[in-house]
């Protein structure tokens, strides 16, 4: 049982991760009918954005010059993490996705890549080789209960996760803009005309997306402070498949399959051999669309390719 | 006719200008570099790269290097091989039939050394990889060498250190499967340790896949198996992952490791968490002596960090090269036999003072035989020498 | 020609290419380029002697001209003379007669003038590598980078999903196929003496190469099953899903050699042999797309319920272009192999298939001669950028985002490929086969 308990507390900081970038690609998904398969690069940036962010902030702290609280450092890096890593998610839409707005949709897919390679591979340029250690902005804190280890900063990570998964959820429900944005998702062609900015709608998207991505980088940060520019690439990838299984055009389904698929692998890990992992737990994911198509969320649609 | 006249000012002109392109000849001989310099290990590419570059310039300011009485130039042909496969394959072979060295150095990890021996033998071109430790790249190959020590090795000597030293009896281990190096030290290891201890006496063999940064689960389990020690043979990069995790998790038992934790980077990502953990190392860079620090020294020097166990595996295979090429006998300006030459004095290398050990080839065989360093990570994160075991 | 704008300098100069190359037909040019291969392999070493070039340009020069820019002159009259000038003369003065063996051909037996130009192709290739072996081994990987991207685009181009199983089924076919040499033809220390004399081997490579894409096949039935029963983009992360669990299937497979590979596939994959296969896979899937299955398969992508009401089998045609395109691909991956010699789980993952969507696209959807252009140019532009070293990850990602941005469809897209067109004569009337454009 303690067995079980301590993988559930595993399971649910790792889903954290997928979930957090999973809605990014979920909201790009049935917004714009895109695959940005920059996003996991993005998530790697955002990362290395709150590191630079919080290794400056921890700089001024030791000069004298700005002394604050580890906690409130966790909070600034966090905030302006996601405000640059936004910044930088409405360059791409604007620079790789809206000239191809009108284009099929693998084009995008395919400029996605390549943006995500320039930012890998500028990141190698511009830092080397050298793998970046992100600072422990908060001293872990390991609590025994009944032989479940938790740290700090797993029930942290947790709530932030959670807390910025429902934040934009009410944001999606409650303003206009949210409803501007489910209004795209619903009928892509015919909503502009109502005089929706398309434009505007889509940065937006991008921006609160890759805003997320930022603090799953930095809260990816926090509990594993190895940062490489690869590292972006296999959450990118496994994070797509959760946001396709949450199924389209809903936040909720994102954030719980980002959440079931970190479940996936941490108990198949924990029942089966452990070699098996991937073999066993993407065959689950397997059986899940063979009984549920449309994802655990998603309603019948047909899409019509613009090809 | 305009065209054609165009075109024939246009060829006397780029026929004029190439006149003036000729070069002073100095004897030059290339020495090729396939490493890994983009792609999943970027690290190890650069590690390559510094350290070829650093001993090339140490040979070309002493005037080059001297076989049979005539100095030649060192040259380095880099190429990457992006850590794919096939690219390794093409590198190799641009490196030996448009370059022409007359060895290689890489490629390093075996994903790419195997299918680049191949490519080398068939052009019986020497190469010597620093790093891989895939049988399949030396066997059966007589062009093919490496500097560092195997798998088969590696996981026993770290047998019989735990279960000496400690008299541990129960052992987990916790691996990457989808890598060949560490699964195949976690797999020696697991053997040798079960024929010491008895069968079972592994009670946790977990494992991972590349790339994974969360091993709560398996160590979850390693945790509950009741084992005295956990090994895992892990790279530098994941090692503070683990450890870190383990930390949380509570785990307060001693972790041992493999070569491949040999890096300053370890204890800079790791910090205090790593301290008091063992491993095993071709060399330990706190204490060192002689030739070893030196090359500490410079590299540091140079490059503003510790080389870590590629640089210095690199250091010592171009560095073979390079006493293989001295005691060629006399380079005819023939490369096919040059290169024969070479990898003749290269088989027959015996007691080479290298710096992560002195290295021997037995006859027909390019794995070499040399001794390893079990290396503690002290309190004030160096890497400090405990005991050595040797084949 | 085009008059009109005769007088600005731009005019000039197309209206002296066009000039130059009218009237030109396949034959003529080939013929030029083999004159340029025999010219470089008799006198390319004297000639760069001449030009004090180290040795002949490999690629084109670019080695020279990214890294020793000097040389830049000398690389360029190499190539002017080596191949511009004998290209275009050759193909200058033999246009008349290369018109009419090409009319002479296609009016006779179109299939016999299709297999003498690629005859004349397989010439200058072998010519061309033969000069240097790195040549061969980018040529090898190059063409079966081209089953690759076309196999890609019988899904992601005709049929319209967006499949990310490629890697998977190339790992499937790589492994099956080596299986097949490693177990049947050698000896090794994993599997023992070989079953069958090895002198028969050569000989049913064949055999191996089509087990391969067998199993391949079989293999995406296990994607095509769940993922036809709806339309969507289901496939993608099924096939993605798919993806992940070969390779995680292969690294647990002691029996195969795990994570370590399996090594020790016989030299078998030549030029010849690449290059057969290379142009047979071109030739079937050409005829597949062009047939009534190919048509089926674009009506299905265009709109399912219309393409269900005019009665054709909906999910029988998806399932049939799907196992189709995993065949060829099964049978690039047993080529892969044997040309490494060597094969890993680690080759088939995430990065493969980034390349081979890459390359698909940027040649262009629904385009044979799209794919054959995109995974061609890539190829080369990637070796041939080596010496940029890093900077190249930054160039190449560039200049596919600038084609995608401006070519949306890829740069060759819904153009269809008509060999018979191609190898007419160029100087008016005769021959069979016209260009039939299939523009949407």
């Amino acid at each position: 049982m303690t067995v079980f308990l301590q993988n559930l507390v595993n399971a649910l900081q790792w889903g954290s991760f997928y979930a957090l970038i999973a809605i990014g690609y979920s909201m790009v998904y049935s917004i714009l009918m895109l695959f940005n398969f920059a996003h996991g690069d993005v998530f790697m940036t955002g990362a290395y954005i709150g590191c630079g962010i919080a290794l400056l902030l921890v700089g001024l702290g030791s000069a004298g010059i700005l002394v604050l609280p580890g906690w409130l450092v966790l909070v600034l890096t966090l905030l302006l993490a996601m405000v640059v890593t936004a910044c930088l998610g409405m360059f791409i839409e604007r620079v790789g996705y809206r000239p191809l707005r009108d284009a099929p949709r693998a084009s995008a897919a395919i400029t996605g890549l390549m943006i995500g390679i320039i930012l890998e591979t500028g990141n190698l340029i511009l830092l080397g080789a050298q793998r970046v250690k992100f600072p422990a902005l908060i001293q872990p804190v390991t609590y025994e209960l009944g032989g479940v280890f938790v740290t700090n900063q797993k029930i942290m990570i947790v709530i932030v996760a959670l807390g910025l998964a429902l934040a934009l959820h009410q944001f999606i429900r409650r303003t206009r803009w949210g409803m501007a944005m489910r209004a795209m998702a619903f009928d892509y062609a015919v909503v502009p005309l109502m005089g929706v900015p398309i434009n505007r709608i889509a940065a937006l998207t991008f921006a609160l997306g890759s805003g997320l991505a930022a603090a799953a980088g930095i809260l990816f940060g926090m509990a594993y402070p190895v940062l490489d520019p690869y590292m972006g690439i296999v959450f990118g990838w496994k994070s797509f498949v959760a946001a396709i299984l949450g199924g389209r055009g809903s936040i909720l389904g994102a954030t719980l399959a980002g959440f079931l698929l970190g479940f996936i692998e941490i108990f198949v890990a924990m029942v089966f051999p452990s070699t098996l992992r991937d073999f066993i737990a993407y065959s689950i994911i397997l059986l899940i669309l063979v009984f549920r198509p449309y994802g655990l969320f998603g309603e019948p649609y047909s899409v019509r390719l613009r090809l | 006719m305009k065209n054609v006249r165009f075109f024939a000012v246009l060829f006397a002109v780029l026929c004029l200008a190439a006149l003036p392109a000729a070069g002073q000849k100095t004897p030059v001989l290339k020495i090729g570099i396939n490493a890994e310099i983009t792609g999943d290990i970027p690290k190890v590419g650069e590690a390559t790269k510094y350290a070829a570059q650093m001993y090339v310039e140490d040979v070309n300011k002493a005037g080059g290097i001297e076989v049979g009485g005539k100095k030649y130039r060192l040259e380095l042909a880099i190429e990457d091989n992006e850590a794919k496969a096939e690219s390794a394959a093409k590198a190799a072979t641009k490196l030996i039939t448009v370059d022409e060295v007359i060895a290689i150095v890489g490629p390093q990890a075996s994903k790419q050394a195997v299918p680049a021996g191949e490519v080398c033998n068939n052009y019986k071109t020497p190469m010597i990889s620093g790093w891989s430790t895939n049988p399949n790249t030396t066997k059966d190959r007589p062009y093919v060498f490496r500097a560092c020590f195997l798998d088969d090795f590696q996981g026993p000597a770290l047998s019989i250190f735990a279960s000496q030293e400690y008299k541990f009896t129960k052992a987990a281990v916790l691996y990457d499967v989808a890598s060949d190096y560490p699964k195949g030290i976690a797999e020696f290891f697991k053997k040798d340790w079960e024929k010491r201890n008895g069968p079972g006496s592994v009670v946790a063999y977990e494992s991972f896949t590349t790339k994974d940064t969360d091993f709560s689960s398996q160590l979850t389990k390693i945790i509950n198996s009741g084992a005295d020690f956990l090994f895992t043979p892990q790279y530098y990069n994941e090692v503070p992952l683990i450890v870190q995790q383990a930390k949380q998790l509570g785990w307060k038992k001693p972790i041992l490791g493999s070569d491949s934790w040999a890096s300053d980077e370890l204890v800079k990502l790791c910090g205090k968490d790593c301290f008091g953990h063992f491993f095993v190392s071709h060399y330990a860079s706190a204490g060192a002596k002689g030739a070893t620090k030196e090359f500490i020294d410079r590299y540091k020097a140079k490059y503003g960090s510790i080389p870590d166990d590629v640089a210095a595996l690199t250091w010592d295979a171009i560095g073979l090269i390079g006493a293989a090429i001295r005691n060629a006998g006399k380079l005819t300006g023939d490369i096919k036999k040059d290169r024969e030459a070479v990898r003749n004095a290269l088989a027959k290398t015996k007691d080479y003072p290298g710096i992560t050990g002195t290295i021997s080839f037995p006859p027909g065989s390019g794995d070499p035989i040399k001794c390893a360093n079990i290396v503690k990570i002290n309190d004030k994160g160096e890497f400090e020498f405990y005991k050595s075991v040797c084949p | 020609m085009n008059r009109r704008n005769g007088g600005t300098d731009g005019g000039i100069r197309a209206r002296a290419a066009a000039r130059l190359t009218r009237g030109i037909p396949l034959l003529a040019w080939l013929l030029g380029a083999l004159l340029a291969a025999i010219l470089e392999s008799w006198f390319g070493r004297e000639l760069a002697d001449l030009l004090d070039l180290p040795r002949v340009p490999v690629l084109f020069g670019f080695e020279y001209a990214l890294n020793k820019p000097q040389l830049i002159p000398a690389t360029l009259a190499f190539l002017l003379l080596v191949y511009g000038v004998p290209l275009v003369l050759g193909a200058r003065l033999l246009r008349a007669p290369a018109n009419a063996i090409a009319r002479a051909l296609a009016d006779r037996a179109p299939a016999v003038s299709v297999l003498v130009h690629l005859a004349l192709v397989y010439a200058v290739l072998h010519l061309w590598t033969d000069l240097s072996d790195y040549r061969l081994i980018v040529v090898k990987i190059t063409l079966i980078a081209v089953m690759l991207t076309l196999s890609l685009n019988v899904v992601n181009g005709y049929m319209g999903e967006f499949s990310c199983s490629h890697p998977g089924f190339m790992a499937l076919g790589a492994y099956a196929g080596s299986l097949v040499t490693i177990v049947g033809f050698t000896k090794s220390q994993m599997f023992g003496p070989p079953l069958l004399p090895p002198a028969l081997g050569p000989y049913l490579f064949p055999l191996a190469l089509v087990i391969g894409g067998a199993v391949a096949a079989v293999g995406a039935l296990a994607v095509a099953i769940p993922s036809f029963r709806t339309r969507g983009d289901y496939l993608a992360i099924i096939s993605l899903a798919f993806t992940f669990i070969v390779k995680s299937l292969i690294e647990n497979l002691e029996a195969v050699g795990g994570p370590r590979g399996l090594r020790g596939q016989p030299d078998w994959a030549n030029l010849p042999v690449v290059f057969a296969c290379t142009v047979l896979c071109v030739g079937v899937i050409n005829q597949f797309v062009r047939s009534i299955y190919g048509l089926a398969l674009n009506a299905v992508r265009d709109n399912e319920m219309a393409a269900e009401a005019m009665t054709i089998n909906t999910r029988r045609t998806k399932m049939i272009a799907f196992l189709f395109a995993a065949f060829w691909a099964g049978v690039a991956g047993v080529l892969f192999a044997h040309v490494l010699r060597y094969v890993n789980p680690g080759t088939f993952g995430l990065q493969q298939l980034a390349e081979v969507l890459a390359m698909m696209y940027f040649g262009g959807l629904n385009s044979v001669v799209g794919s054959i252009v995109g995974a061609v140019s890539i190829n080369l532009v990637s070796e041939m950028l080596r010496p940029l070293e890093i900077w190249k990850w930054v160039f190449i990602p560039l200049l596919l985002i600038l084609v995608m941005i401006f070519r949306p469809t890829g740069l060759i897209a819904f153009r269809e490929f008509d060999p018979l067109a191609l190898v007419r004569p160029r100087d008016g009337g005769g021959g069979r086969g016209t260009p039939r454009g299939e523009g949407r």
